[in-house]
């Protein structure tokens, strides 16, 4: 039978190490106080459409329902979960945290790729706007990474403010502003160079800033080092006052090693309103997990509260533990016992024993064989036969206590 | 600093590409990738290279199993690659334009009933028919793309044109130019963070060998 372009089966295994990874996020998230929240895996088109770029737009999987209503696949979670908490009255003010973990649905950037569905996995932390939130949020993201089993990652973190400073110091109409913020999402700096040259910015030294702008990442240092190459304006000092800030708690976490200044950071998403932030691992041509300030969303859904979060990418997870330490490979121990009928209540003792042992055990009964037992655990079998009962016990558990 | 993987298309950029990258200050003297390997891990070079086909060496970056690499604008436009465009090597110099026989004008040719486009490029085609509110079919070809007018397989073509000489030869002639193209220096979008001073090192020294600085 055929599979629907775009979606996959994911074999036992590979769902194993999933499983994993979930599990110690789930328990990381519910240590710092995240609650788990589940949202419909439908959302109406008219909700989704107030916040989404154009460019994910052409990227929903949408269809007409029985009400004749255009309704989607939800193409992540932030968005439903604003909607949620803007339309909650109770604890209208109080500080939410939840969390989620499930799968999102965009159509591939490209018409030459197929991949459509993603594992999400993130969180985020609604009432609150300090500064200590941001760095909570980021540090999460950290022990995330961690948690997970990469060994080798960073965060780089940026703020939205940095390139609205740089469009309200360029002079440009809102049209042109907008050109420029096609242009530098698209990441190609040919078109960039050529879009500067023809209209230059009231502020000549935009063009070089611009120009860098992948390559304006570094430690702490780098805010001072970059200070001038930046127009003044309100925007620009509000957003580097926040990074230092960040940077200062997240050194006092003791995890200024594994970040980053980036102030070229962009966001596909343009709910973003402060800082963003972004992880990534040498083993994956992809971030791993991808997050910010959205202070902005819940406003457009009606009630303005202030936002912060991210979201792990569980399969690229998976795929660099695999690409960074492939000799570990996961055996789960399976036994399976053979028995003839007559032995079918002390079997079922046992194996009921087993299993409350955490172990896992098939039992097979089948006529005409003698009673015997066979132990696997993927890799090694074996198997004891013409035994008497009370042997039988006590070899099976010595065999599972010495592994 | 981090030895960068570096993906350079075979065939027709290939050769020019190669003249630039020696002429880069750490490039080996004497070195020549003549050989009929694809991949060259030498320690004489300050990159390990990776030859691909034209079409997938952007695909090669974008997926990371090469940090930066060599392609054309066609090859962008037509796939949508998710890469850094860092650096135009101003090598492989040609136009995208929409080209048919030399008795139609504009207005003939879009004011036809039924047009039919061949193409080695559906993407950029299908785009430009969209902006333009043209109905018409997309014929996918894999080359010789000037034939399907001349035989009355297509009304008119989209493909690069770089002397015009084929269209000449073919009696066609360039009815709208879509965009310039040439060969640009892409990068991964983790690359970039991870080995950013080996990378910014290398567009410096490409840009000051290309004289665009």
């Amino acid at each position: 039978m055929d599979l629907v372009l775009g979606m996959k089966d994911t074999h036992p295994q590979e769902v194993l190490k999933k499983r994993d990874i979930e599990l110690k996020l789930r328990h990381l998230f519910s240590s710092w106080g995240f609650e788990e929240v589940e949202t419909p895996t439908l959302e109406y088109y008219s909700t989704l459409q107030k916040v989404i770029g154009e460019e994910l737009k052409d990227r929903l999987f949408q269809f007409i329902n029985r009400e004749g209503k255009l309704v989607c696949l939800r193409p992540d979670f932030t968005t439903s979960i604003a909607r949620k908490y803007s339309s909650d009255l109770i604890g209208k003010n109080k500080a939410i945290r939840v969390f989620y973990d499930g799968k999102i649905f965009r159509y591939p950037s490209s018409p030459l790729r197929t991949e459509s569905e993603l594992t999400q996995m993130g969180l985020e932390n609604i009432g609150d706007n300090s500064t200590s939130v941001d760095a909570e949020v980021i540090a999460l993201a950290i022990i995330s990474l961690q948690e997970a089993g990469i060994r080798d990652f960073a965060v780089d973190i940026g703020h939205v403010g940095f390139f609205r400073g740089i469009l309200n110091a360029s002079g440009f109409t809102s049209a042109f502003q907008q050109q420029l913020k096609t242009i530098v999402k698209a990441k190609d700096f040919i078109a960039l160079k050529h879009f500067l040259e023809k209209n230059p910015p009231s502020e000549p030294k935009l063009v070089s800033l611009l120009l860098d702008f992948p390559f304006l990442r570094g430690k702490k240092e780098f805010l001072n080092d970059i200070h001038d190459r930046f127009p003044r304006n309100h925007q620009f000092t509000i957003a580097l006052e926040r990074i230092q800030r960040v940077w200062d708690i997240l050194t006092d976490f003791g995890l200024e090693q594994n970040i980053w200044v980036n102030l070229g950071l962009i966001r596909d998403f343009d709910y973003y309103s402060g800082m963003i932030f972004e992880g990534f691992s040498a083993f994956s041509g992809s971030p791993l997990l991808a997050g910010g300030r959205y202070d902005e969303l819940f406003g457009i859904f009606g009630q303005d509260r202030p936002a912060c979060g991210f979201a792990l990418f569980i399969e690229r997870l998976v795929e660099v533990c695999e690409k960074s330490q492939p000799d570990i490979t996961q055996s789960f121990k399976t036994y399976t016992i053979y028995y003839p009928p007559e032995y079918r209540k002390p079997v079922f003792i046992l194996a009921q024993k087993l299993r409350k042992q955490l172990h896992a055990v098939i039992v097979q009964e089948q006529n005409n064989v003698s009673f015997s037992l066979k132990l696997s655990d993927g890799l090694n079998e074996y198997t004891w036969t013409n035994l008497n009962w009370d042997d039988i016990f006590k070899q099976i558990q010595e065999a599972i206590e010495n592994g | 600093m981090d030895k960068l993987t570096l993906c350079i298309p075979t065939g027709r950029l290939k050769d020019e590409t190669i003249v630039l990258l020696s002429k880069m200050p750490s490039w080996p003297l004497d070195f020549n990738l003549n050989s009929r390997k694809l991949i060259f891990e030498d320690p004489l070079l300050p990159w390990n290279i990776i030859l691909s086909h034209p079409k997938d060496s952007s695909t090669y970056v974008e997926f990371g199993a090469a940090d930066i690499g060599i392609v054309g604008k066609d090859i962008l436009q037509e796939r949508g690659n998710e890469v850094y465009e860092l650096c135009d090597l101003q090598i492989g110099i040609c136009q995208m334009v929409v080209a048919a026989p030399e008795n139609l004008t504009a207005a003939d040719l879009f004011g036809k009933d039924s047009l039919r486009i061949a193409t080695k490029y559906p993407n950029i085609t299908r785009r430009y028919l969209q902006e333009k509110g043209i109905n018409a079919d997309i014929l996918y070809l894999y080359g010789s793309i000037e034939l399907a007018p001349v035989i009355h397989l297509t009304d008119a073509i989209i493909d690069l044109v770089s002397t015009g000489k084929t269209l000449r030869d073919n009696k066609l002639k360039i009815i709208e130019k879509l965009f310039p193209v040439s060969a640009r220096l892409v990068a991964n979008r983790i690359s970039i963070k991870t080995k950013m001073e080996s990378i910014f090192t290398f567009v410096q020294q490409l840009k000051e060998v290309i004289g665009d600085v």
